[in-house]
């Protein structure tokens, strides 16, 4: 088994590992799942050093490379007749994803330690979710991606639904049903692609190979970047993400906000935009105002919150958009601050909803009028509370600036085939919404955390315990790290966009 | 050679023989009757696995094995063993759901003698043999329908009795019109003859029609929920799926081997009759709270989904159809297991009897998700990788739009499912529901049931297998 299939089969195992804890041992499902999860973030970490190994003498043709190139791939046939295969390996885009995937279940399993009713379940239907999130990164042939995609997806309608809070049922059943309207789009293109191509193969590093009639790829275009949209949170197909944040249990609302929304954003840019430049071309301006759209109208949306949950799903919707506008903006800046962004949206979320459910734990409200001065008793969540609220308005220093910064570039400098101006303009009007940012951030925290206690209650609640310390502390440090060092990751992810972009640079009308 | 009809000729010798031991047993001896059945149909099970061939003909060719229909076969003899087996139960004891199936005889005979026509479905090569054996397939289960004598099953009986006269009606007119238009009764030889005119199309768009009733085809889906909710569960889950997989068989045989060369003519008429089931059958379910109404709906559904297999008539839809048909009869026997024991302890048809069924039978209601899963199409399970491959002829036919309504609708079909799954999984336990110990049979049922709905989309073996045998169809 190589390092790609292990991404895969160590989370199942863990899950497999959790159902076959006796009933008696409580306590053990939580460590068998720690320990899973944690032996998968050393295992992703080595799978990095072999993918650098193996990618690094190769870093110099990608630039000019039309074709993306994988590594560490294992390739086994499975219904041959229609070309299907079990095909896994790994980009540095996927790389990235799968590092960042294994981050947040590692310390959304430590946030869970408080989850008693139902455990196993519990646990078990979270690794087998997060075994369908690390399965779509790895996975190269468009089958085994839509497979994974689905129990990626699936398992969310429990997971709210018996451990939500709220109206929980309702945002259970909207949230599953319009990531499935979304994936039935996703569908609909893949079938179109892997006929047109021939209908041998589902392998998207040959897809890639295949030139496709423009007529098709008008129509297929915008059917797959919508379903892929709907995950990615794009504007007015949102609306299921702050209903199920807001109900799902704090680990579940770390790993969807933090990585299953990215699975939009990521199929948007390896399926949509590099299977089908021409479509992309001729879609990319509209994509780049919807998104726009989409970041102003997720930042306004979360000034108007008082509910913690609902604040932070809404800045999600802004800042999803943000991965959206750079994928659509065409160009090597945009989907390097769209892929910078999936990560550092992905790891900042997931410390907003870990702080959230901490508090929550604590107060029992996620009001903010009803909370207030929660940084004299709560130090340490209070300042990892400002550290992400610092990432989130884009503070130098911290991941968000150095993504935001790419995708408003990619924006400034534009989208090729659309007249300058257009994207200019959009990409002002996006820009605002930093600002916005600056005020719900500021004016949120502030109600929260700083000002008079309102609660005389509040004042006797403890600080972070030892785990709570640990997930959130390993987060804010991959915050500053991406933030400060920014060039890992960008020599990461940098090798495969070459290939993405090259494709629309070739053609005709490009620049 | 007789071996070739051998399951056939085992399962009406198992009929006979329950037939007559009835005749002997008196009424505690005859609630032992239904193992004897069980193991006649597993034997029937065995001499087509092991000593059938994959081809081969007898009584001049009018009855035939190829290789697809004997998958077919598999797959009837299959249902037939699930259903008696979840219809242990109702069979040998007085649950809540009603007096014992067994207070009166014949009723595992009358079951055998049906799935012997059913057998023959596939086989027939010309039109006589194939209207009789779709009449002894469908006669049988008016009498089924009502066995249990109540207003209810009366109702549905009657129902279901005349809207089958006329769908019986209809199939024996276009037969008629076919043989008009090509002089001959062998199904082989009208392919050859059949003329692409008006007439011809007449013929089988009445010939799909009557066959359209027993597939539950919209608009001559309409007697479904009654009559699955009317009938005794077991008879429901008999209807579901074995009547269903004949009637797959018989469609089949007709648009392929005796239209197959006009495809051109009818892929636009079938999608939009796909289309068209599909959507009214997932609609009719949305709103239901009787699970069989429910099932029923759904598996109208499911006839739209298969139909979508059919356009072009290529030996990739072939091979489709076929492959889910066989995920379609698991899993809905799984499905129908499953509301069977509930049924019994509770007599509900509700939604809510399946109220908390996570925490008093995790396993039972494990797999009642599973099987619900695997009806709206969730990887990796066998509902999953039968629909991708149903939905990729109708993107080989290009009809793309079609693909989109079928993927559309498996959500929809996603939203009436997992309303079970809410009632069993996330609604709190009531402490008045009974226990439900599962039983011997309806358990080896559902643990076939879910084992196979997993390997079916998992192991590739199953479809290559069913694509292999489709070689020699267009």
């Amino acid at each position: 088994m190589g390092w790609a299939s292990a991404m895969v089969v160590l989370p199942l195992a863990t899950a497999f590992a959790v159902l076959a804890v006796p009933a008696a041992r409580a306590a053990w499902i939580r460590w068998v799942a720690l320990a899973g999860t944690g032996a998968h973030l050393v295992v992703s970490g080595l799978a990095t050093a072999a993918y650098w190994q193996a990618a690094s003498p190769d870093a110099d043709f990608a630039r000019t490379a039309t074709a993306g190139k994988l590594y560490l791939v294992e390739r086994h046939a499975w219904f041959p007749s229609l070309g299907i295969e079990y095909l896994v390996g790994v980009d540095g885009v996927s790389m990235a994803m799968v590092l960042l995937t294994s981050l947040v279940i590692f310390c959304g399993v430590l946030a869970s330690w408080q989850v008693r009713d139902r455990a196993k379940e519990f646990f078990a239907l979270l690794l087998l979710l997060v075994t369908g999130v690390f399965g779509v990164f790895v996975s190269f042939d468009l089958f085994l991606f839509f497979v994974f995609y689905e129990i990626a997806v699936l398992p969310m309608y429990l997971l709210i639904g018996i451990w939500g809070t709220g109206r929980k049922e309702m945002a259970a059943m909207k949230l599953t049903l319009m990531l499935m309207v979304g994936s039935a789009l996703i569908l609909v293109g893949f079938l179109a692609l892997w006929w047109a191509a021939g209908g041998r193969t589902f392998d998207l590093t040959q897809l890639a190979r295949f030139h496709y009639d423009p007529a098709l790829q008008h129509w297929v275009f915008p059917v797959v970047f919508l379903g892929f949209g709907v995950l990615g949170a794009l504007y007015p197909f949102h609306t299921w993400s702050p209903d199920g944040h807001a109900s799902a249990p704090t680990a579940v609302s770390m790993l969807h906000a933090g990585v299953l929304m990215k699975l939009g954003g990521y199929g948007a840019l390896r399926i949509g935009v590099y299977l089908l430049p021409e479509g992309a071309r001729d879609w990319g301006l509209f994509f780049m105002a919807l998104t726009t759209i989409n970041i102003l109208y997720g930042a306004f949306g979360a000034i108007r919150q008082t509910d913690l949950k609902y604040f932070t799903a809404y800045s999600s919707v802004s800042h999803c958009g943000f991965v959206l506008f750079g994928v659509a903006s065409l160009n090597l800046l945009g989907a390097k601050g769209a892929v910078l962004q999936m990560v550092s949206h992905g790891v900042m979320t997931a410390l907003f909803f870990a702080l959230i459910g901490m508090v929550y734990g604590r107060t029992h409200t996620r009001m903010i009028p009803e909370l207030g001065g929660l940084a004299r008793t709560m130090p340490w969540l209070a300042t990892c509370f400002y550290i992400g609220g610092m990432a989130s308005l884009g503070l130098p220093g911290l991941s968000g600036f150095v993504a935001e910064a790419h995708v408003f570039l990619g924006g400034f400098f534009g989208n090729p085939f659309a007249p300058v101006a257009w994207t200019r303009a959009l990409t002002v009007v996006a820009t605002l919404s930093v600002v916005v940012t600056a005020v719900y951030v500021l004016r949120g925290l502030g109600a929260a955390f700083q000002g008079p206690v309102r609660d005389p209650e509040h004042l006797r609640l403890g600080d972070a315990t030892l785990t709570e310390r640990l997930s959130t502390g390993l987060l804010v440090a991959a915050l500053v790290v991406a933030g400060v060092l920014p060039g890992l990751l960008i020599d990461l992810v940098e090798p495969p966009l070459f290939a993405v972009v090259n494709r629309l640079h070739a053609l005709p009308g490009g620049p | 050679m007789p071996t070739l009809a051998l399951p056939e000729l085992l399962v009406l010798a198992t009929a006979l023989v329950v037939l007559v031991a009835d005749l002997f047993v008196g009424q505690v001896g005859r609630r032992q009757l239904l193992p004897v059945a069980l193991v006649g149909v597993c034997a029937a099970l065995g001499a087509l696995l092991a000593v059938v061939p994959d081809s081969g003909e007898l009584l001049g060719g009018r009855f035939a094995v190829d290789p697809l229909g004997w998958w077919f076969k598999l797959a009837l003899l299959g249902a037939a063993a699930g259903v008696l087996a979840l219809a242990q139960p109702a069979w040998q004891g007085d649950g809540r759901a009603g007096p014992t199936l067994a207070n009166r005889g014949e009723f595992l005979a009358v079951l055998l003698f049906n799935l012997a026509g059913m057998l023959v479905v596939p086989s027939a090569r010309d039109a006589v043999t194939f209207y009789l054996a779709l009449e002894t397939a469908t006669m049988p289960l008016f009498l089924l329908v009502a066995w249990r004598r109540n207003a209810a099953g009366a109702e549905a009986a009657l129902k279901y009795l005349v809207v089958g006269a006329l769908a019986s009606a209809m199939l024996l007119y276009g037969l008629a019109w076919l043989y008009g238009v090509t002089g001959t009764l062998d199904l082989t030889a009208m392919a050859g003859r059949l003329p692409a005119t008006p007439a011809a199309y007449l013929g089988l768009g009445l010939v799909v029609g009557g066959l359209g009733f027993k597939l539950t085809l919209a608009p001559l889906h309409f007697w479904a929920p009654q009559v699955y909710a009317g009938a005794p569960l077991p008879v429901a889950a008999w209807l579901g799926t074995a009547s269903k997989g004949a009637a797959v068989a018989a469609v089949v045989l007709v648009l392929y081997r005796v239209a197959g060369p006009h495809a051109q003519g009818w892929t636009l008429a079938v999608a939009l009759l796909a289309a068209l089931t599909m959507t009214i059958g997932n609609l009719g379910a949305v709103v239901q709270t009787n699970v069989l109404r429910l099932l029923a709906f759904s598996a109208v559904s499911q006839a739209g989904y298969l139909l979508v297999g059919l356009c072009g008539a290529t030996r990739d839809g072939a091979a489709a159809v076929t492959y889910y048909l066989l995920v379609y009869v698991v899993t809905n026997l799984g499905a129908f297991a499953a509301a069977a024991v509930v049924h019994h302890h509770t007599g509900s048809q509700d939604l809510a009897a399946f109220r908390g069924l996570s925490r008093r039978h995790p396993l039972l209601a494990l797999a009642m998700m599973l099987a619900l899963f695997g009806l709206a199409g969730i990887p990796p399970l066998g509902g999953f990788t039968g629909k991708f491959f149903l939905f990729a002829v109708a993107a080989q036919a290009d009809l793309h739009g079609l693909v989109a309504v079928a993927a559309v609708n498996s959500t929809v079909s996603l939203y009436y499912y997992l309303r079970i799954v809410r009632q069993m999984y996330i609604e709190p336990d009531d402490s008045a529901a009974p226990a439900t110990p599962t039983g011997l049979l309806p358990g080896l049922a559902l643990v076939t049931a879910t084992a196979g709905g997993i390997a079916l989309g998992v192991v590739p073996w199953f479809y290559e297998t069913v694509r292999a045998a489709a070689a020699g169809w267009p």
